[in-house]
């Protein structure tokens, strides 16, 4: 195999797993918008409280894979309590418009990041992958970090639960049913404002353990937030408002774009991702994937 | 799909108003006090937010700790320090520095961590005729021939630290070839440059360069890969804050820190990424002009006297605010008006420092000591241990 090619293999490989996780970050904004309605910009913050969580279970080093879980638990734990107070937050905006909900909850992430920040630092910190998963695996003549394969495998599987949930199961069915004809969803008895706070907190969840499963690769400090919230925007975008497929795809692309391009075309990083947003824009207006018969 | 259109319009502005409040974001220490004797105003213009806030706080330390141990007094007079915050960049660091300089009315001005700040002010503070006394940036262009009477520094200039390496590599590798890594910004282009220069100079020969995108990417896998390839002997890199935390553990996960050894500047290595780094950093030797671990008195004192005061080991950058301050206490002996300060700061000896004893250049920089470090564990910490001095002072 020529070595261009195998630099290459290895660097789109690099691009799956940066867009998996990207993956795990924009589904939840996407559900959130795309569903209930909401455009939360505290999402990055939360992604930071997540890494943060991973920060405090796996510090003195090496951790094993029980400080990884509990770190995980615990950001479910902070993540479902977080959405719900969200949910509660925007619930009196709803009527009016995008505007004030974004102005709410970036007050809500500047607050977040102001205290994350008092709280534990603005140093950079990493977070050490679990212990069996620290090397390195020979990947088409390169070393290549297990852990960024697990992440592969981690966010694959997520993304086949949170499409299973949201498209096959009947708590998926009565969301879309509720975001389609709230008044009748009510009317066969069933309470549409829980199912907005279920919404909301399962997407915090999934910035939060976004978070833990990206520590390890991107690491914990200030800034990082706006970092993760602008490609997340461009990714739910990119993919189509309310699509778990979409934001899958969205994510992919972006994944590529962000390693393979950045790596290919140096001169142009910073412009490459909004750049591929806006050729998609171009040619289909609501996204890849994105519900064009949709009432907006 | 007019109401979809308008959404994707709303998300996307939105997405924008985050990146611009945050870019904005500042917390200006409001202290007015216009009086026109008395203490001596010194304008303190260190990042509190953003991605150097961890240097500002080291600098803002290292300058206390001098002034406190002088019982609040540099030069015999007391000084009062206004703090503005100089953020991520020029566009927060430039009217922080003019809010200083035209609100407050500081007598001399210290500090700045960024380059480009250092360079948005340096004419102002020449037409106003107040001193700064810089303590971190490091833009070749702030001193030596293009030098302003009123600008000094007390930390290093991006070619030098690069270059001192340069000539050591070049005897290491012999006949094998280095790679260089900076990201693509001035400070990086400095550094890679000066090292090229010295490099060359000594029969280096340079395997390729490979400037990364500043401040978009930590994610160097691409590169890694890249520099493999060119069957380097070597890698130089210059990195700063979440970038050098990055790059020096990608070298690692990647395969190449057991078979490329990695030469820094020694940035790359200081302070709070050292530790984020861990094992991953062991063995990566770089050039800096301070270690906590040097080995003279002013050191062991100022080491000892700082970690007990702040509850950490001190870093480069709280030594060159310690080292500014010990200068403005020299200078501020002579008077207290711009221009007797600047007369003072040319009539700086020797400063007797924790990084050695140095004196400032006729460009007005520092001229000093760097050393060979190299990053090794002791006691179950990482440190810098010094190898050896690289250059003469």
């Amino acid at each position: 195999m020529p070595a261009w090619l195998s630099d290459n293999l290895i660097t789109i490989v690099d691009g799956v797993a940066f867009g998996v996780l990207l993956f795990t970050i924009a589904v939840g904004l996407s559900l959130v918008f795309g569903i209930m309605d909401v455009l939360n910009l505290a999402h990055g913050a939360l992604y930071l409280v997540g890494a943060y969580v991973a920060v405090r279970f796996a510090r003195g080093g090496q951790a094993g894979i029980g400080a990884f879980l509990l770190a995980g638990l615990a950001a479910v734990a902070v993540g479902a309590a977080a959405g719900a107070g969200l949910a509660v937050l925007t619930r009196p905006l709803a009527r009016r418009g995008h505007l004030d909900q974004a102005l709410l909850t970036l007050g809500v992430a500047l607050i977040i990041g102001d205290l994350l920040s008092a709280r534990f630092g603005n140093d950079v910190q990493s977070v050490p992958p679990p212990a069996f998963l620290a090397g390195s695996v020979s990947l088409v003549g390169h070393d290549y970090p297990s852990y960024r394969l697990a992440v592969i495998i981690a966010g694959l599987a997520l993304a086949v639960l949170v499409w299973l949930l949201v498209e096959r199961s009947r708590a998926g069915a009565l969301v879309r049913a509720t975001v389609a004809d709230a008044p009748m969803v009510r009317a066969l008895g069933v309470d549409t404002g829980r199912l907005v706070v279920a919404v909301f907190a399962f997407g915090v969840v999934l910035a939060c353990l976004g978070g833990v499963l990206g520590a390890p690769v991107l690491g914990a400090y200030p800034g990082l937030d706006e970092r993760v919230l602008i490609l997340g925007l461009v990714v739910v975008v990119l993919g189509g408002l309310g699509s778990v497929s979409g934001a899958f795809l969205g994510a992919l692309v972006i994944g590529q774009v962000e390693v393979l391009g950045v790596s290919l075309l140096p001169q142009y990083a910073s412009f490459l991702v909004f750049g591929t947003m806006a050729v998609v824009l171009l040619l289909r207006p609501t996204g890849m994937l994105g519900r064009a018969g949709k009432p907006g | 799909m007019r109401g979809l259109a308008r959404r994707l319009t709303t998300i996307v502005a939105a997405g924008l108003t985050v990146a611009l409040v945050a870019g904005c974001g500042s917390s200006l220490e409001e202290d007015q006090q216009g009086a026109a004797d008395g203490p001596v105003k010194v304008g303190l213009l260190v990042p509190k937010s953003g991605v150097y806030a961890p240097l500002g706080r080291d600098m803002e330390n290292g300058f206390r700790m001098y002034l406190e141990a002088k019982g609040g007094k540099l030069g015999g007079r007391t000084v009062e320090v206004v703090v503005a915050d100089e953020g991520g960049g020029p566009d927060t660091g430039v009217p922080a520095a003019q809010k200083l300089l035209q609100q407050d009315k500081v007598t001399t001005l210290v500090g700045i961590v960024n380059s480009a700040v250092a360079l948005g002010v340096r004419d102002q503070v020449t037409d106003s005729k107040v001193p700064l006394i810089i303590a971190n940036a490091g833009a070749n262009a702030i001193t030596g021939e293009q030098r302003s009477d009123y600008v000094w520094r007390t930390s290093f200039a991006n070619g030098e630290v690069a270059g001192a390496l340069g000539g050591y590599v070049a005897d290491q590798v012999k006949d094998g070839k280095v790679f260089l890594a900076a990201p693509d910004y001035a400070a990086g282009k400095e550094a890679t440059a000066g090292f090229q220069e010295a490099f060359e100079a000594a029969g280096g020969q340079v395997a390729g360069t490979e400037l990364t995108p500043f401040g978009t990417t930590t994610n160097f896998q691409p590169y890694l890969a890249r520099i493999q390839r060119s069957g380097a002997e070597a890698v130089y890199c210059f990195y700063a804050g979440a970038e050098a935390v990055a790059f020096v553990k990608q070298y690692q996960q990647f395969g190449l820190a057991d078979r490329i050894p990695l030469y820094c500047s020694g940035f790359v290595t200081e302070g709070g990424v050292l530790k984020a780094q861990g094992d991953a950093a062991l063995g990566i030797k770089g050039s800096l002009h301070y270690s906590d671990q040097l080995d003279n008195p002013t050191n062991q004192k100022f080491v000892a006297d700082y970690s007990a005061r702040y509850g950490d080991t001190p870093t480069v950058y709280a030594v060159q605010a310690y080292d500014a301050a010990a200068v403005l206490d020299q200078a501020l002996a002579k008077g207290a008006t711009g221009d007797a300060i600047v007369e003072g700061l040319k009539g700086v000896g020797e400063v007797d420092s924790p990084r050695g004893p140095w004196r400032f250049t006729d460009g007005h920089g520092p001229d000093q000591v760097y050393y060979l470090r190299e990053t090794e564990e002791q006691g179950g910490k990482i440190v810098n241990a010094i190898v050896r001095p690289l250059t003469g002072s």
